[in-house]
């Protein structure tokens, strides 16, 4: 536009200033801190993992312009959650997962877990775990993750628990867990990555750590209490928090914002139902990892945390 | 009797109107002081022109003045007024008295709540009998049992009748109702009323001079200055040495709550405590929805759910921003500062209120 002789004055409402974090700004950074886990997993998993989580990100961010198209609403995708959205799903999936299978699972992480809900801000579930969702129900086998990487010689221990029984399960060293050697989805096991990222968003406050350590102590107490019961059939709490997506989960999928509280009570509240949650799947559950339905659960329990809140300012 | 040199000459004066109704009307001759507008809220002053002149546009926000001459009203003897005749006549005057019935206790604001404005600082430092004046009127008016200044923590400022509290300076710390917090420990207290500290000094203006009026101390730049009210704000950053671009903002006020100016002949008016120039680009608020981030919630000191009441408000649905206790945001602005998605937080909830406000003297006139 040209300038106005002598000028023109901006006219806005206030505030004139802002911190500067915006949605862009944020997700950005959500992003990067997923950098190392996808680091190594390209590391462990090679071409197949690096192709899985670009296949979603591409088909995420895809889906959305095309539903932005069909709704006729101005396109968010630089906002960059669709990236977000899609990596989270990939971290997900066995590093063997087929091509439609990662394209069905992340279209309908944004058709069905943000576009139908109206956008970001809109859906009462944390998106990439209705993808994930969709297809643990309609293709089991390809979303079980021992079947599909026999090729492999490392182990899916949750699966082994699941199966076999604690005695069976023989990756059980907490520092090989801790460094990604184990089966699981491809991103979600780079424990030591998915940590690192997770602790700079709390560090940062992009992430309230109030969520994060209510998951973890949910998982701890949970597991502790069976451990507590019958130490030779439960296994002990690191066990759970070092195996699957738990790590994952506390940090990048339960504190997804428009599916969590936002206060500090209903949050720690949240965060420990996750963590319990987690725990009573992988216990008497079918599936072996249970974080994604445990979130799943808890966000739906979001609404009656928010009924928690405190008297608003001088009212008696 | 201070003194001031603060009548850079005024070639035009803008006064904008509060939902004042005009008492002039374009053409008009009138004196320096003479009543322009009368005030159509309660508690609320009228306003009165600070140069002789001719009126030269009337409208709905503003009343301007073209410059010419210098005869002024006599000053009004309020030295036998007590009571209610001298509330009446106070208001007249252009002073803002909230009104109450009865007075536990009067809370003076001397902190400047927000950052980068430090005009109620200065007026210690320059007025000190004019504020000290201004009391003794207030103590009068209100006659409370417990006459309180908060003062910034660190400043040590003290009144003649009053006794001190300190206040933090981490924001919102200074505003009205967290300072009646800070000063009775509880939240909005009743029968308290606050008032801040340029009023103070507006209400010894009026003591020392029988006028009404016609000057008030702002901020600009690093320093407090006082101004003629109704000296349009391009004159004043011009003499601060700043040089207005095109798609710069004049804030009157601080940057988490302040107004901007529609153009460089908006004039001061009573409750502008700063001008500014801020020029960043963009506009800082966008039209965008809620992504839910909870960042509002968790920063609201009023402990409302702002993301819920702007959302209500932006789908006309104030009823159920009522039901958020939308009248309890005492519009600290924080929300809209830390909102990720750049939401106008205020002025929706601005919106909410004032809607509501509406439909109730509506119902209120049918009854
Ligand atoms: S302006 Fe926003 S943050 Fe401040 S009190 Fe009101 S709702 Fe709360
Ligand atoms: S800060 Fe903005 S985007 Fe975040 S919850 Fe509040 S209104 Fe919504």
């Amino acid at each position: 536009m040209k300038p106005f002789n002598p000028f023109s004055l901006t006219v806005s409402v206030p505030p004139h200033r802002h911190c500067g974090v915006t949605v862009r700004s944020r997700m950005l950074i959500i992003l990067l801190a997923m950098v190392p886990a996808a680091a190594m997993a390209v590391t462990q998993y090679g071409i197949a993992g690096f192709r899985v989580m670009a296949l979603s990100m591409a088909t995420a961010v895809l889906t959305e312009i095309v539903c932005d198209k069909f709704m006729g609403r101005e396109s968010q995708i630089s906002d960059l959650h669709a990236m977000f959205v899609g990596l989270a799903f990939a971290f997900l999936l066995p590093a063997s997962a087929p091509w439609w299978l990662v394209t069905i699972g992340s279209a309908s992480s944004i058709i069905l877990g943000k576009m139908m809900f109206g956008g970001l801000g809109g859906s009462p579930f944390c998106a990439p775990l209705i993808g994930w969702a969709l297809c643990r129900i309609s293709w089991p086998a390809f979303m079980d993750i021992d079947a599909t990487m026999l090729t492999m010689d490392l182990v899916y221990p949750l699966a082994q628990l699941k199966n076999f029984g604690l005695q069976a399960v023989t990756a059980t060293d907490a520092q090989a867990l801790f460094l990604g050697k184990q089966l699981g989805g491809l991103g979600v096991v780079q424990i030591a990555g998915v940590l690192m990222g997770g602790l700079v968003l709390v560090m940062r406050k992009h992430i309230s750590s109030i969520i994060p350590v209510g998951v973890i102590a949910g998982v701890i107490i949970t597991a502790g209490l069976f451990n507590m019961i019958d130490p030779e059939v439960y296994a002990p709490p690191v066990f759970h928090l070092l195996t699957g997506s738990t790590i994952f989960g506390a940090f990048f999928l339960a504190t997804d914002g428009p599916s969590s509280p936002n206060r500090q009570i209903p949050m720690l509240l949240f965060g420990m139902l996750v963590g319990i949650m987690i725990i009573i799947i992988r216990v008497y559950g079918i599936y072996p990892d249970g974080v994604p339905f445990a979130i799943l659960l808890a966000n739906l329990f979001t609404p009656v945390f928010e009924r928690i809140r405190p008297r608003s300012f001088g009212k008696r | 009797m201070n003194t001031h040199e603060t009548h850079s000459t005024l070639t035009q004066a803008e006064m904008p109107l509060m939902r004042h109704c005009p008492l002039v009307t374009c053409g008009q001759e009138v004196k320096r002081g003479e009543r322009i507008a009368t005030s159509s809220t309660p508690g609320m002053g009228d306003i009165h022109t600070p140069v002789a002149g001719k009126v030269a546009h009337v409208d709905t926000f503003r009343i301007r003045i073209d410059a010419n001459g210098d005869e002024q009203v006599d000053p009004v003897s309020l030295d036998d007024l007590s009571g209610s005749n001298l509330l009446i006549t106070l208001l007249e005057l252009g002073a803002d008295l909230p009104q109450v019935n009865t007075t536990e206790t009067l809370i003076i604001n001397g902190v400047d709540a927000e950052q980068g404005v430090l005009t109620r600082q200065e007026l210690f430092i320059s007025s000190r009998a004019t504020l000290e004046r201004g009391l003794k009127t207030a103590v009068a008016l209100y006659n409370p049992q417990t006459t309180v200044l908060a003062a910034l923590k660190g400043t040590a400022q003290t009144l003649d009748g009053a006794n001190t509290v300190d206040i933090s300076e981490q924001y919102p710390s200074g505003l009205d109702p967290m300072v009646a917090l800070a000063v009775t420990g509880r939240e909005a207290p009743e029968n308290t009323v606050v008032i801040g500290l340029e009023t103070l000094f507006q209400l010894g203006r009026i003591m020392e001079t029988g006028l009404p009026i016609m000057e008030t101390m702002i901020t600009v730049g690093k320093e407090g200055k006082i101004v003629s009210l109704g000296t349009p704000v391009g004159q004043i950053l011009d003499e601060a040495g700043e040089v207005i671009a095109d798609r710069d903002r004049i804030v009157l006020g601080g940057v988490l709550r302040g107004a901007a100016a529609a153009s460089p002949s908006h004039g001061v008016g009573r409750d502008t405590s700063a001008v500014a120039l801020v020029n960043n680009p963009a506009p800082v608020a966008q039209d965008a929805p809620c992504v839910g981030c909870g960042e509002c919630v968790r920063k609201c000191p009023a402990r409302l759910d702002p993301s819920m009441i702007t959302s209500y408000a932006e789908f006309g649905m104030y009823d159920k921003a009522a039901a958020e206790d939308v009248d309890v945001c005492f519009e600290c602005g924080l929300c809209g500062f830390f909102c990720i998605a750049r939401r106008p937080m205020l002025q929706y909830i601005r919106l909410a209120k004032n809607e509501l406000a509406l439909a109730q003297a509506q119902s209120g006139e049918e009854v």
